[in-house]
């Protein structure tokens, strides 16, 4: 009897294991199935519903940010055309690695991508993305030219200009009180923050995005601040910035080593620093989400030359070999539209 | 600092409702068990059949187990994924497992190679005279002694697989791991969703740790052979 009731529980037990085996080789929908029929030519006609087209987009969003591009704007893109589209959260380094997997494999599962302006270097260099330059009369007169300029390569123009962005200073108007300072205008004015916050905490407080691993949008900002090109490198505002910037270096905080676009929202919120520039989403982080309504944000401070900020944000791509690249150009017509943008601009700033 | 102010449970809530926490806990739970049933399943008689070996082949076959750890995974995940996407296995559970196994299969063979290895033969050889068959020798003796070594090899390539992050984010695109969504809440989000998510990863490695960790038993050879 014990020997049978052994035996059933092995059964079940195995059981469940070719249950959870097969499950586990489910795809979760059913794209592959449709895939391999619309290959083999065997479907034809189907209900319209199921010949409805799908788009797939890849951004970079937060939560908040994706609610917006939701709600305001995908649904009505996707009523108006009678299409899906399927927008995905990929972050912009990841994007060069799938697209390089993904061509090299032969099977370009992406139409669009919103891209970081600041990344796609390495997308033309690998040649993962079309060439645009014809459709290139379908931007607005209205967008930025520097962000229409960031998308051209050797006169070929391979982004469409969409999301302009650029950094703003945020600083603990608390703490600024306490010690009698203002945000600094000035490089004068920034040092003079710098060396009072060290010298009232006895460490320092004030930190720029100083990593040593590629992040070079702060330091060029000096440079071009300065009168220099970040392109020459040995200039005399270049040399000039790097000065200003040798002599703040032992005021600032030890966290500008480390201090990424997601990690100097922490440092802003745990009081760790109480001066960094970084992206306007950090607003919805920082005093929505965390609830510091103390960290208040400016325009930033000016060189002894001029005022200059990197221009960032997001511009659309169409990756080589895109399998609904009509449809993708359409909804990429649909986002430079003066409508969306300006949803962005209200409903996100 | 972030002092605690108030207790409430908005965040955790707004995790649950999101539609962002279900997909993922469910995709990652179903492939480490199944990396780590199917690694049983392959690696244990595997790890068996070696370590009964004689030296020079057992030294052979450990070699070439670590000659299969000498690469990075970031060096080989590029056309490793290259390939499973030629199969039509971006998005599906089976393809990730396929790619967890080829670092977690070497993995389990050397821990449970060195449990086998450390059951004196003498005691199969007793089982043999005693009248046991091969087969029963392998279930009734030697697997309920080595079943620590098992435990905790399983252990690991649970947990192995869980935490994976390389293959996942090659492999994955509309289905994402949990690895995979709290990197983007770190990236992107805030600091009380990043707290909750993590703390919702580490929850069921709790479990399985618990669970496995009562096999992890000392002295079950204790008085086996005789001296």
């Amino acid at each position: 009897m014990r020997r049978i009731l052994k035996g059933t529980v092995v059964l079940g037990f195995v059981g469940v294991l070719l249950i959870g085996l097969l499950t586990g080789c489910g795809s979760g929908d059913n794209n592959e199935t449709k895939t391999k029929e619309q290959k083999s030519g065997a479907v034809k006609e189907q209900p319209s519903k199921q010949e409805q087209k799908s788009l797939r987009v890849t951004m970079a969003l937060s939560e908040e940010e994706w609610e917006v591009m939701k709600k305001y704007i995908i649904t009505p893109f996707e009523k108006e055309n009678s299409v899906k589209v399927e927008a995905i959260q990929v972050e912009a380094g990841d994007v060069v690695k799938k697209l390089e997997a993904m061509r090299q494999a032969g099977k370009m599962e992406i139409d669009l991508i919103a891209q970081d302006v600041n990344n796609i270097a390495p997308l033309v260099s690998k040649g993962l993305v079309e060439d645009l330059s014809e459709f290139t009369n379908t931007i607005p007169n209205e967008a930025i030219e520097s962000l229409v300029n960031a998308g051209k390569f050797e006169d070929a123009t391979y982004f469409l200009p969409y999301r302009p962005n650029v950094e703003i200073n945020f600083y603990n108007e608390v703490k600024f009180n306490e010690y009698g300072l203002t945000p600094p205008k000035t490089w004068d004015e920034l040092l003079n923050v710098a060396k009072t916050l060290k010298e009232k905490e006895g460490i320092g407080r004030l930190a720029l995005k100083m990593k040593l691993t590629g992040n070079v949008i702060e330091p060029v900002e000096f440079i071009r601040q300065a009168g220099g090109d970040p392109l020459v490198l040995n200039d005399e505002g270049s040399i000039k910035a790097y000065t200003f910037l040798q002599e703040l270096w032992p005021y600032l905080s030890e966290d500008s080593l480390k201090a990424g676009f997601s990690s100097t929202n922490s440092f802003l919120a745990n009081e760790s620093v109480y001066y960094a520039p970084n992206w306007p989403f950090g607003v919805n982080i920082i005093v929505k989400d965390g609830g510091k309504k103390e960290i208040k944000a400016y325009s930033g401070f000016s060189g002894p030359v001029k005022a200059a900020k990197t221009l960032g944000g997001e511009v659309i791509g169409v990756p080589v070999g895109s399998p609904n690249k009509e449809l993708a150009l359409k909804f990429t017509q649909y986002l430079m539209s003066k409508e969306v943008q300006q949803i962005l601009v209200i409903k996100l700033g | 600092m972030f002092f605690l102010h108030n207790i409430t449970f908005t965040h955790w809530i707004k995790v649950f409702e999101s539609g962002n926490l279900w997909p993922p806990l469910k995709k990652s739970l179903t492939v480490a068990t199944l990396t780590m049933l199917i690694s049983l399943f392959l690696v244990v008689p595997a790890s068996y059949a070696i370590s009964r070996l004689g030296k020079k082949a057992k030294y052979f076959f450990v070699l070439s187990l670590f000659f299969t750890r000498m690469f990075p995974h970031v060096g080989i995940a590029l056309p490793i994924s290259v390939t499973f996407l030629k199969w039509d296995l971006l998005d599906t559970n089976i393809g990730l497992v396929m790619a967890h196994l080829i670092s977690q299969l070497p993995f389990m063979t050397w821990i449970l190679v060195s449990t086998f290895e450390a059951i004196p033969i003498e005691l199969e050889e007793s089982a043999a005279i005693d009248g046991a068959s091969r087969l029963r020798t392998l279930k009734n003796v030697v697997l309920p002694v080595a079943i620590q070594g098992i435990a905790v090899a399983a252990m690991y390539v649970w947990l192995n697989s869980w935490n994976e992050f390389t293959y996942a984010l090659y492999l994955s695109l509309s289905t994402k791991t949990m690895p995979l969504q709290i990197y983007y809440y770190v990236q992107r989000g805030g600091f009380f969703q990043q707290a909750a998510y993590s703390t919702i990863l580490a929850i069921p490695v709790i479990c399985i740790t618990f669970i496995l960790q009562r096999y992890l038993k000392s002295g079950y050879l204790g008085g086996s052979v005789k001296g």
